[in-house]
């Protein structure tokens, strides 16, 4: 399990008949990882079993390459969490609840204290730090929750819909916080069912649908499909009929042409159809689909 | 170098020690003792814990001071509080203060969902409760010896016998003063955790708290006098005192678990399974909490 920050089993978890989870295996690089899937799909209930608040109730599961729960303990001092719902007390100030967060980590409290200050700065709450958080707005308070999650420097941190409740400008800030997380040293697990968020900063899916995994890889790989997207600068119907005469599936959305091979390459098929009907063409490449497209056709399939 | 510039020295790792569990409990231990002291928090949070202290050391502060004074004046005689009295003022504070302590505690974290953090560091449920209830042993161990050391000390100091003598020959009470606190945060701190427990608000689980162990009395007493004695047990405000006069050697029949005929050994039995059975149902609570 050493190459994989996650791992699972045959994982399963259950709260009394509610199944949230059943027959899970991961393996999961370091990086930023995305978790998506629908409310209800078992992604809260993975990190809790991932950090060990949770005992699996079937299989196995691994975090930075330790058995949970049996080196829950362990492995918590290296591991952040930013849950979901409130967990700020709003009577203590940012500078003094940060600063707890990383001495209940385990770090030596002038250490705590000056790290902080540094993470509260860099999440952009510096101004603030000594004010008491029940006054703070929701994107400062979900600030302060990202900043108790990496204060102690953890090497994997868990970050459970981030994004939640954050207005335009306050999304695109914490998805620039979390994206700069891999260059800090810090893999992360982005649960979020925002499909787009999880486009934007993850280079792997973890796709969860009714407490299966759906798709788990990278995200390359996840949105490519074996189509040609080809877009002409005039009439698409001559380029469209050649291609169609050649075979390949043809589908026309505007001056885009969407083309499947049928039996051969279709960028061969697309180069030959060019060559016969003389198009201008504007753009050529593969198609790739939304992970909202591969969710969906995933769910449907299942 | 250029004059004000601002260098952007970025994420720094952190490369010194990490304190693992160890560390996380001396965090959560240092927290609870600010918690309950109200310290790093709004005046109003202070203004509690700190005026139940001042009522509990102040009188025997003064007591002393009216010792040294009319010996001054030649008037001799003049003894103030014995240590078991003493017990009867401060065991109501421990009281009032055990029960604003426990809420302050235990409520915010579970309602402000901060036990989720917790659940996220390495600490386990009997960690986090353990650290609590250190936090809360510690302050309340200290207010309600404190009064016992100034009025042993000045009574040593005042004594005709002279200070060396007196604490030779009383040194006895020092002990049996340190059990008898000991034996009321027993018998108080763990029921007063278990209301807490399942408090949304820290002043109802107080409140609700303080009004069963006041309420005990006057019904145990109901029932005892129609006969049925064994409800002499459910006098709970009163089994710390009765194991407290029996630690120091006080004769006192008047108590509800006496005059049902309980020996003080019961009062100490019942406090004791009381502290288990709510410590086990305040852990069951907790489990499921995170």
């Amino acid at each position: 399990m050493s190459e994989s920050i996650v791992a699972a089993r045959g994982l399963g978890f259950s709260y009394g008949d509610i199944v949230a989870l059943r027959d899970v295996d991961l393996d999961v690089p370091a990086g930023c990882i995305g978790l998506v899937g629908a409310n209800g799909a078992g992604k809260t209930t993975l990190l809790k079993l991932l950090l060990g608040i949770l005992r699996p109730g079937t299989g196995l599961v691994w975090t930075l390459g330790r058995s949970i729960p049996v080196e829950a303990l362990a492995v918590r001092s290296r591991v952040g969490y930013m849950p979901e719902s409130a967990c700020l007390p709003p009577d203590q100030t940012a500078a003094d609840f940060v600063g707890y967060a990383a001495e209940l980590a385990g770090l030596p409290t002038r250490a705590a204290r000056q790290r902080a200050s540094d993470i509260l700065g860099l999440v952009g709450l510096h101004e603030e730090r000594f004010r008491h958080m029940g006054g703070f707005s929701t994107g400062m308070r979900q600030r302060a929750k990202l900043a108790q999650a990496i204060v102690h420097d953890p090497d994997l941190v868990l970050l459970d819909e981030p994004t939640a409740g954050l207005d335009p400008e306050g999304r695109e800030e914490m998805l620039g916080l979390i994206g700069r997380l891999e260059s800090f040293g810090i893999n992360s697990i982005v649960s979020s069912h925002v499909l787009t968020d999880i486009e934007r900063t993850c280079r792997w899916v973890v796709m969860l649908d009714g407490g299966r995994v759906l798709r788990s890889g990278p995200l390359t790989e996840i949105s490519a499909t074996d189509e040609v997207a080809v877009e002409v600068l005039d009439d698409p119907a001559p380029l469209a009929a050649a291609l169609a005469a050649a075979g390949a599936g043809v589908e026309v959305k505007g001056n885009l042409i969407v083309v499947r091979g049928g039996s051969g390459d279709p960028f061969d098929m697309v180069r030959d159809a060019l060559a016969e009907t003389g198009a201008a063409l504007r753009r050529l490449g593969p198609r790739r689909t939304t992970l909202e497209d591969v969710f969906l056709q995933g769910a449907g399939d299942g | 170098m250029a004059e004000g510039v601002v260098y952007d020295l970025g994420y720094r790792p952190h490369e010194g020690e990490r304190l693992g569990r160890a560390g996380a409990l001396r965090a959560l231990y240092r927290d609870g003792l600010r918690r309950v002291l109200g310290l790093r928090r709004r005046a109003r949070a202070k203004a509690l814990p700190w005026g139940l202290l001042a009522i509990a050391v102040i009188p025997a502060i003064f007591f002393i001071g009216i010792t040294v004074f009319t010996k001054e004046i030649g008037v001799e005689d003049v003894d103030f509080f014995s240590h078991a009295q003493y017990f009867d003022l401060t065991g109501t504070i421990a009281l009032i203060f055990i029960a604003a302590a426990a809420g302050e505690l235990l409520v915010p974290d579970r309602v402000h969902g901060v036990l989720q953090v917790y659940a996220s560091r390495p600490l386990t449920t009997g960690d986090y409760l353990l650290g609590r209830a250190a936090a809360l042993a510690v302050v309340v161990f200290s207010f309600m010896y404190a009064p016992h050391l100034v009025l042993f000390f000045g009574r040593a100091w005042t004594s005709n016998d002279g200070f060396g003598s007196y604490v030779a020959g009383n040194a006895g009470a020092l002990w049996q003063t340190a059990a008898a606190c000991l034996v009321y945060f027993a018998a108080l701190a763990p029921p007063a955790f278990l209301f807490a427990a399942y408090s949304r608000r820290p002043t109802l689980g107080a409140g609700a708290f303080i009004g069963v162990m006041a309420l005990s009395t006057p019904v145990a007493t109901a029932l005892v006098e129609v006969g049925v004695d064994p409800a002499g047990l459910l006098a709970l405000q009163q089994h710390p005192t009765v194991v407290k006069d029996w630690i120091l050697g006080v004769r006192s029949g008047h108590l509800v678990p006496q005059q049902a005929g309980f020996d003080p050994w019961v009062s100490l039995a019942v406090i004791v399974v009381i502290a288990l059975l709510t410590g086990v149902l305040v852990m069951r609570r907790y489990r499921g909490s995170a």
